[in-house]
């Protein structure tokens, strides 16, 4: 049976401030206090709707799924990082301050410029990378009628196979994690959470043969090795991942990859030679 | 980082190592003999004459006293000397490779008093 809809006046009312940045007429960010009507089913996310629709058509801000898939809405609620949709008024019985995501540059309002994280995502090539020859005989097939069966056939993973990286394949890149890391503040150069993760998900996957494209940028000062295990990271990622474990998995693994290479023959470490014959 | 950037190792590898070898033995050993020689004797767990200065010197200048060493006083001094540069890093006090060679650097020399004093004792 349909529920009679409660109008607004007779809702009860929650002070929500926001962070406002206009950069064509503000110098610094400066919080705006709203009025919200709201019930147990009003999000943060809502709320913003409702400001924009209700009080101040210029406030801007992300969002997309309102279901926690898309990870646009992320924003600092009371100082946390948090997703707008899946953050509910109901828990602020005092009131609340909604500013954009710490450690990225605002563009405007609760948007924030978030093409450093995506720029550490690329490094890491989070994708599978097959096996060449398995690529190569795809590519070769590519202009063919008969596409090579070696590049057709499936790659079947077992139950324990798929659980080793499931975890960490749960990432939305709603960049929380990167709000989060006091490490990412203090060097914008570090890899961070997300990517850490996403590189950890792809070299655990039996399907891919990447690492030794990705292990160099985890290697290196800014890859795993900026990390002091704050472990913030995994305790505001909305969908379960836990990123401070694969960066310290990880470290584990460049040690294990440092050790290997330093007591190798100087040749293996060089690019592959022409054969000489 | 671009993606054309060439990443070069990092040398953390071996301080991280050393600062969570030192990080079990601060964690796990330590507390284990402070209950043992502390607490032992006047619980009744040891008697008086098993801690004799004789036989602890006999122990400790065993070879194997080298091990006590490591694992009571140059990893645990590792693992604090990792945990105070970054933590310098960390409080945009100091992180310049001269703060790291310091905080290393000191770990080191301390180690190498220790395992002098322990080689002229013999």
């Amino acid at each position: 049976m349909k529920q009679p809809e409660t109008k607004p006046s007779d809702m009860q009312h929650l002070s929500v401030a926001i962070q406002r940045y206009r950069p064509e007429q503000d110098d610094t960010p400066v919080w705006q206090s709203y009025q919200v009507p709201y019930d147990d089913s009003t999000s943060v996310l809502d709320a913003l709707h409702w400001i924009k629709e209700h009080q101040d058509s210029s406030l801007t801000y992300r969002w997309s799924c309102r279901m926690a898939i898309c990870g646009s809405c992320g924003v600092m609620v009371d100082g946390t990082p948090k997703l707008g949709c899946k953050t509910f008024l109901r828990d602020y019985p005092q009131g609340l301050k909604v500013a954009a995501l710490a450690n990225f540059p605002i563009e405007k309002d609760l948007v924030v410029d978030m093409s450093r994280f995506l720029q550490h995502l690329t490094t890491i090539k989070p994708y599978l990378i097959g096996e060449p020859s398995l690529v190569q005989a795809g590519s070769a097939s590519a202009g063919s009628d008969q596409p090579s069966s070696a590049a057709l056939q499936p790659q079947l993973q077992s139950p324990e196979q798929v659980k080793r990286y499931q975890q960490f394949a749960n990432c939305i890149n709603c960049g929380l994690c990167y709000s989060a890391c006091p490490q990412f503040g203090l060097n914008p150069e570090f890899l961070g959470p997300a990517a850490i993760a996403l590189a950890h998900r792809y070299n655990l996957d039996s399907r891919d043969q990447g690492k030794a494209e990705r292990q160099p940028a985890l290697n290196s000062k800014d890859g795993v090795w900026s990390c002091t295990f704050v472990g913030f990271c995994s305790t505001v990622c909305p969908k379960g991942v836990d990123p401070a474990a694969a960066i310290n998995q990880g470290k584990i693994v460049s040690t294990m990859d440092g050790v290997i290479q330093w007591f190798s023959p100087k040749q293996l470490d060089a690019t592959p030679q022409e054969p000489t014959s | 980082m671009s993606l054309t950037k060439r990443f070069q190792r990092s040398d953390e590898p071996i301080w991280w190592s050393l600062f969570s070898a030192g990080g079990v033995c601060v964690a796990m050993l330590i507390p284990a003999l402070i209950v043992l020689l502390v607490f032992g004797p006047s619980l009744g767990l040891l008697s008086p004459d098993t801690l004799s200065y004789q036989r602890i010197s006999t122990l400790l200048y065993h070879p194997l006293g080298l091990m006590f060493i490591g694992a009571v006083i140059i990893l645990p001094l590792f693992h604090a000397m990792h945990r105070i540069h970054h933590g310098l890093h960390d409080l945009q006090w100091a992180h310049s490779a001269l703060a790291k060679w310091l905080c290393y650097g000191s770990a080191l020399l301390l180690s190498f008093l220790a395992l002098s004093l322990w080689l002229l004792g013999r």
